[in-house]
């Protein structure tokens, strides 16, 4: 039994990181967006490593699962907004419908885009965000290229001040629990015949099919799970933190950028990487946001090809090696 | 009165298509040599459309002079890109290929940013018209398209009678093989990128003559897509598959904007994209050697 806990023991401090940003966020004033910022982007890490890090496949067009997750929040609150009665349940209706969407997008694409391999599966995926923002444009699909704009449903279903919560506060600390839950379920799939089967196949994929996993289930697993978790983080952040949505800003490719530069920093395939890369990131990002405006992409351009050149294994990548056998080793995974 | 415009269109298609086609023989010959997928691709291609700029509006050289002058640019590129990275990339897992040359694009749309600024600018070389009955076609496209077909036809010359077109083939076949037989493999991959990356910034001073107010430092991302589905249906390791893939695709985009155009409470725009989406996934999908390659 104790043996059984001690498998989760990489989990405290990936929990006591999000605990220690919530109460900075929580308790010193102004620095609650800061926070709920770091959260965001340690949950889009810890999300897209299901995938990216466990199966070593590239998704270029992930941020299509947060943009139609985006959706899913949009019209459930705009559908439901009028009727009485739901009050709270209609976040919990749009987040359903986020999940739904967003699992059958990556249905539709994995089917397709998951029985390639490497650069060609790279090729079909980088596609899918602006194919998916085109089929919305050009076929006017809710609303098309006008977005919805549901402030006003917000209001009416929850009230002036529960909404101004909803998208101050509440939104944020959803995004912690998201977080918190794709850590968890990546330790579970580590600890499992899913994270075997995934290293296996990560490290070999022809080695991995003739020993006689069947890779293409283990993928799919992979790949529905971490455009779920996208789904949820769309919603959130992008639908009830900002209440509208416009195809061009939820299906822009930049948003995957980052969320593989959060992945690659931190160490891929590691369950605490994404927190420390997504942490590194949003703070570099935001000091120099400050410092030198405009000058991000122009920062982080050659910092992807350092990274990847000099230390392709990430931050815990590397600490995990030297910390191996060592007591502090139970917890960095 | 719908035909004679969709003939019109098409005939359209057919030139804009040559120059899709040129724009991805780079992608095809970087890919079947190195195997590595240029991710950044429509960044070159906007480098070229700024030199052109630059060329055009600074010193009053017309673009037809400009395009050998941003291969040698493109190729001084390649060559520092290859060497400062690519080269160490080669055997690590395609990760890392795909997010360096994705890297070397948006620094190199940043660093154009910083010089000239994210306003789209243009240039007008004013060389008339002609009119073939069903279409007007600027003189601008024509050279053009007479351009793109000159260089695909030298490259093919060059492919086939020189040693390192020779060697290069070779490579493509069977690295292995060219290495025991004395090819030097190291710098046919560097030559490979270098001409590859030529290949696109020229094809990016050619497309110039079809949008000359388009240019801005991230319009290269739509014609990423793009020759992605071109490279996919000529094959995506020749050239050549490449160069008739983009005439194939010119057709179909010039095409398919015609009869959606057609249908009431779209955006026929959005649907052509959303269409050449659909094309390569099918593509991948039923025939991944590409439609235009005998198997």
């Amino acid at each position: 039994m104790k043996k059984n806990i001690a498998k989760y023991y990489p989990l405290i401090p990936v929990f006591a990181a999000y605990l220690v940003m919530f109460l900075i966020g929580k308790h010193m004033s102004g620095m609650w967006q800061l926070m709920a910022m770091l959260a965001f982007y340690c949950a889009l890490g810890q999300a897209f490593n299901i995938f990216l890090g466990m199966t070593g496949y590239v998704d270029f067009g992930y941020v299509a699962f947060l943009g139609v997750g985006t959706y899913g929040m949009a019209l459930g609150i705009t559908k439901f907004a009028s009727f009485e009665g739901l009050g709270i349940g209609i976040i919990a209706i749009g987040f359903i419908l986020a999940l739904v969407m967003a699992t059958l997008l990556s249905l539709a694409v994995g089917a397709v885009a998951l029985r390639l391999r490497g650069a060609y599966f790279a090729i079909a995926t980088i596609g899918v965000n602006e194919g998916f923002r085109f089929l919305i444009e050009g076929a006017r699909i809710w609303n098309g290229s006008e977005g919805i704009i549901f402030m006003a449903e917000m209001n009416k279903a929850f009230g002036r001040e529960m909404a101004s919560a909803l998208s101050t506060f509440w939104a944020d600390v959803m995004v912690f629990i998201v977080a918190a839950l794709a850590a968890l379920v990546t330790i579970y799939y580590m600890r499992s015949k899913i994270g075997y089967a995934l290293t296996a196949l990560r490290e070999d994929e022809d080695a991995a099919k003739v020993m006689g996993i069947n890779v293409t289930k283990y993928k799919i697993i992979a790949f529905i799970t971490s455009a779920s978790f996208a789904g949820l983080i769309g919603a959130t952040s992008w639908a009830i933190k900002t209440p509208y949505v416009f195809p061009p800003e939820v299906f822009e490719i930049h948003y995957t950028v980052e969320a593989i530069i959060i992945v690659l920093l931190g160490g891929s395939g590691t369950l605490l990487g994404p927190v420390v890369g997504g942490l590194i990131y949003g703070l570099a990002k935001y000091w120099l946001a400050v410092i030198l405006p405009g000058f991000q992409l122009l920062i982080f351009a050659p910092l992807i090809i350092v990274i990847i050149l000099a230390f392709p294994e990430g931050v815990i990548g590397l600490l995990k090696v030297r910390v191996k056998g060592t007591s502090l080793g139970r917890f960095i995974e | 009165m719908i035909f004679e415009q969709l003939a019109g269109n098409l005939i359209q298609g057919l030139v804009l298509g040559a120059i899709y086609g040129m724009a991805t023989m780079g992608l095809s010959l970087i890919f079947g040599v190195l195997k590595v997928v240029n991710v950044g691709h429509g960044a070159f291609i906007m480098v070229g459309a700024f030199i052109t700029l630059w060329l055009f509006n600074g010193l009053g050289i017309n673009p037809i002079l400009a395009t050998p002058f941003a291969f040698m640019v493109g190729m001084g590129l390649g060559f520092i890109f290859y060497y400062t990275s690519m080269q160490r990339l080669l055997k690590a897992p395609e990760l890392a290929t795909l997010l360096a040359t994705f890297a070397m694009g948006m620094l190199l749309e940043e660093i154009v940013k910083l010089v000239a600024g994210s306003e789209f600018r243009g240039y007008n070389w004013a060389v008339g018209k002609i009119n073939i009955g069903i279409t007007v076609l600027p003189m601008t496209k024509i050279y053009a398209c007479i351009g793109s077909v000159l260089v695909a036809v030298l490259l093919y010359i060059w492919f086939k009678k020189t040693r390192a077109g020779t060697a290069m083939r070779s490579v493509v076949e069977d690295d292995e093989g060219a290495r025991v037989c004395g090819v030097n493999v190291g710098w046919i991959y560097a030559l490979s990128f270098a001409i590859g990356i030529g290949l696109v910034v020229a094809s990016g001073v050619l497309l110039t003559m079809f949008i000359p107010v388009g240019i801005n430092p991230y319009m290269g991302g739509a014609y990423t897509l793009k020759a992605f589905v071109i490279a996919v249906l000529g094959g995506l390791a020749s050239p050549y598959g490449a160069f008739f893939g983009g005439l194939v695709f010119g057709l179909i985009e010039n095409g398919s904007y015609t009869l959606f155009a057609l249908l009431p409470g779209v955006e026929p725009f959005a649907l052509t994209r959303f269409l050449s989406f659909v094309i390569l996934l099918l593509i991948l999908l039923i025939r991944p050697t590409g439609l235009l390659r005998a198997k």
